[in-house]
């Protein structure tokens, strides 16, 4: 049963943000017994708010306030992003956690490789694939093959593509975890509707719950992480849903919201002792900010594909993920089946007239494909403070300054190349693609983990290097972005952070 | 330009009866519409626009009513959308500047290249986004393109269609 922690209790550990990383953080540290109050900015949903109607959906769970800078997918709603994601939950590669020792120093980037390795991770995937049901893992089979994968198997077959799967993915074929099995409903990214799909919302977040030591306080807007004078934090103010202000003691901070969040809450609490936003002594908190390599690259097949029958993302191609410098480029990209409502499509490929019209209307026969590379890091690419425009809370507007590298543009090229080939290897014709800075992306990077302090945010536990209990438990702590969509991997280390606080808590060391 | 202002003094009318919709409720804000709706926008104006919406998105089998539809429902929040309001307000200014002529009577080319002219303004961005996510959810655009629609109410695609592909080649 649900608990209710007072203000001036001291023992909680504030989690902010319940999505993939707080919400998974919570849940695994109050099943260890540890109490957490969870702070969300959104109200929390049921399945019956849920329908299938993407804008309508955007209204409801979309963090729409404003910001500067190219678009993100936020949301602010109980569960988080994992009410609005596709599921897709590759691994990252060896190789990605080196990235520096194995593409070098690229110019204008500023790679290092991750302070752990994947086989330091291993158990942690493991655990998270369990916990999230990931097809083709755990004896849960492989993913239905809708006809958009069909199509993307007999082209990449074709091309030569060895690797390709309809697994990976974070959605219930059949019944498991007091869930049901996929109906192909389409509109994922719109909340699923029938919980399929495995999100927060209705599994971290109830089952925290049914412990005696959690406590969710959703519609609660977090502005400012205060700390003592010995450089510890002691609490986090935030405003209710009548805009009052309260201050909530906690005995460790952990914030997870969404990279974008994550950094305006650490900036805006800056203070004497922390002139420059906490955790902030490298001058390296809100830089590095990757998005990966996006695109969306749509053909017109020579005969029906009805791409909206089923779910928008089930199966990728795994053979562009290596490391082939042959290429042109470092890293590598998984191309992952895409597919949407008209509207939403006709908004990616943008333009007006004839031409999109015209391509519209072969809705019906399109396959579509999204691409997920990797994107180096990089000094200017940062999350700022805006210096005058403040939000409905007083607090400085976040804005993105972001410019994609030379390095991805040649991977995006690439990717485009080759999705080409594929689509006309089978009679795709008129492919179509968005090149340069993609509408949705995987935020990354703005407290990356770094084995030397001087390098990064936070160590390889995701505690931040100057304090000794503030944690960062989204994918903001990524040192890479690697290739993979990010939310298995975001999972994993908060279970594993999970264990690392439980540990210090132990050794009475937090 | 007078059409401008016209428009000018009917918004701040307009806000002044939304603060007193506020008060008053839904049936206060069905008022403001049909007064927008019928002394606002002039008829010379809506065809206008009209014509702009199927210009945006021009589907050869999608009759004018449907495309009218699109935007009667567009200008719905002009009642609760000061930026709407205004972004609609420059498109009727860009949309007119051929007087005396009429934009509707323009030959398409020329209204293409009026549009053309003014793509790179905000409101033209704002006038599209509304015209395009309701045509695209509008019963006619999804028969036109092959588009089924909301999926739960049926039991989903997955005995609906889900993983039919009849045309691919037999994997090697």
């Amino acid at each position: 049963m649900a608990r209710q922690f007072e203000l001036s209790d001291t023992s909680p550990v504030v989690v902010i943000g319940s999505g993939a990383g707080g919400g998974t953080l919570s849940n695994e540290l109050a099943q260890k017994g540890i109490d957490v109050v969870c702070l969300e900015a959104g109200s929390r949903l049921t399945l019956d708010d849920i329908e299938n109607n993407p804008p309508l959906m955007n209204g409801r769970i979309g963090w729409n306030d404003k910001r500067i800078g190219p678009p993100v997918w936020l949301c602010k709603t109980v569960g988080g992003t994992t009410v609005r994601w596709s599921g897709v939950t590759p691994r990252l590669q060896e190789h990605e956690f080196k990235a520096r020792t194995t593409y070098g120093l690229l110019d204008g980037t500023t790679l290092v490789d991750w302070p752990l390795t994947l086989a330091e991770l291993m158990p942690y995937y493991d655990k998270a694939e369990f916990k999230m049901g990931v097809t083709g893992t755990n004896g849960i089979p492989p993913s239905f093959e809708i006809s958009n994968y069909k199509v993307l198997k007999a082209g990449g077959l074709k091309i030569g593509y060895k690797e390709i799967t309809s697994a990976r993915m974070a959605i219930n074929p059949v019944a498991r975890d007091g869930r049901p099995g996929c109906i192909q409903l389409g509109f994922c990214h719109a909340g699923c509707k029938i919980g399929a799909k495995w999100s927060t919302l209705y599994t971290e977040i109830p089952k925290a719950e049914t412990t005696d030591h959690f406590e969710l306080r959703s519609n609660v807007m977090a502005l400012k992480i205060n700390h003592d004078a010995t450089g510890k934090v002691t609490g986090v103010v935030y405003a209710d849903s009548a805009g009052e202000m309260h201050e909530q003691k906690a005995r460790a901070v952990a914030v997870a919201g969404n990279v974008i969040e994550t950094t305006r809450l650490l900036l805006n609490s800056a203070s004497g002792q922390f002139p420059d936003g906490l955790g902030n002594s490298s001058g390296h908190l809100g830089r590095n900010y990757m998005r990966h390599v996006s695109s969306l690259i749509l053909a017109v097949m020579p005969g029906p594909v009805n791409f909206h029958r089923g779910t928008q993302q089930t199966g990728l191609i795994v053979d562009e993920q290596y490391h082939k410098p042959e290429r042109g480029f470092a890293g590598g990209y998984l191309i992952e089946t895409a597919a949407g409502d008209p509207g939403g499509f006709a908004a990616f490929l943008g333009g007006w007239g004839e031409p999109i019209a015209k391509y519209m209307e072969s809705y019906s026969r399109f396959a579509g494909v999204f691409i997920t590379g990797e994107d180096p890091p990089q000094n200017a690419n940062r999350i700022i403070l805006h210096q005058t425009e403040r939000d409905q809370y007083g607090l400085p507007v976040p804005v993105i300054e972001y410019a994609m590298h030379p390095n991805s543009t040649a991977m995006q090229l690439h990717a485009i190349r080759q999705t080409t080939q594929l689509y006309e290897a089978i009679g795709g014709v008129d492919v179509r693609s968005t090149e340069g800075v993609f509408m949705t992306c995987h935020n990354m990077g703005v407290a990356r983990m770094s084995a030397r302090p001087e390098d990064g945010v936070t160590n390889r536990w995701g505690q931040v290097h100057d304090i000794p209990n503030l944690f960062v438990s989204d994918g903001s702590v990524f040192t890479s972005s690697a290739a993979a969509n990010p939310t298995l991997t975001i999972v994993a280390l908060a279970i594993r952070q999970a264990d690392h606080i439980a540990d210090r808590m132990r050794r009475g060391e937090l | 330009m007078n059409h401008v202002i016209a428009r000018r003094r009917v918004l701040v009318g307009a806000l002044a009866l939304s603060g007193l919709a506020f008060v008053l409720g839904p049936p206060a804000l069905r008022l403001i519409r049909d007064f927008l709706g019928a002394d606002a926008l002039n008829e010379t104006t809506r065809a206008a626009m009209v014509r702009m919406a199927r210009l945006l998105y021009p589907h050869e089998a999608i009759p004018d009513d449907v495309y009218a539809n699109v935007l009667d429902g567009a200008l719905t929040a002009v009642a609760t959308d000061m930026a709407f309001a205004d972004a609609l307000g420059a498109a009727e200014a860009a949309l007119n500047a051929h007087q005396p002529q009429a934009f509707v009577e323009l030959d398409e080319t020329t209204q293409i290249a009026a549009m053309r002219a003014v793509e790179g303004q905000p409101f033209f961005a704002t006038i599209q986004e509304a015209v395009r996510s309701r045509l695209y959810e509008h019963p006619a655009v999804w028969t036109l393109i092959g588009y089924e629609g909301p999926s739960f109410e049926k039991g989903g695609y997955l005995n609906r269609g889900a993983g039919v592909i009849d045309w691919l080649p037999e994997a090697p």
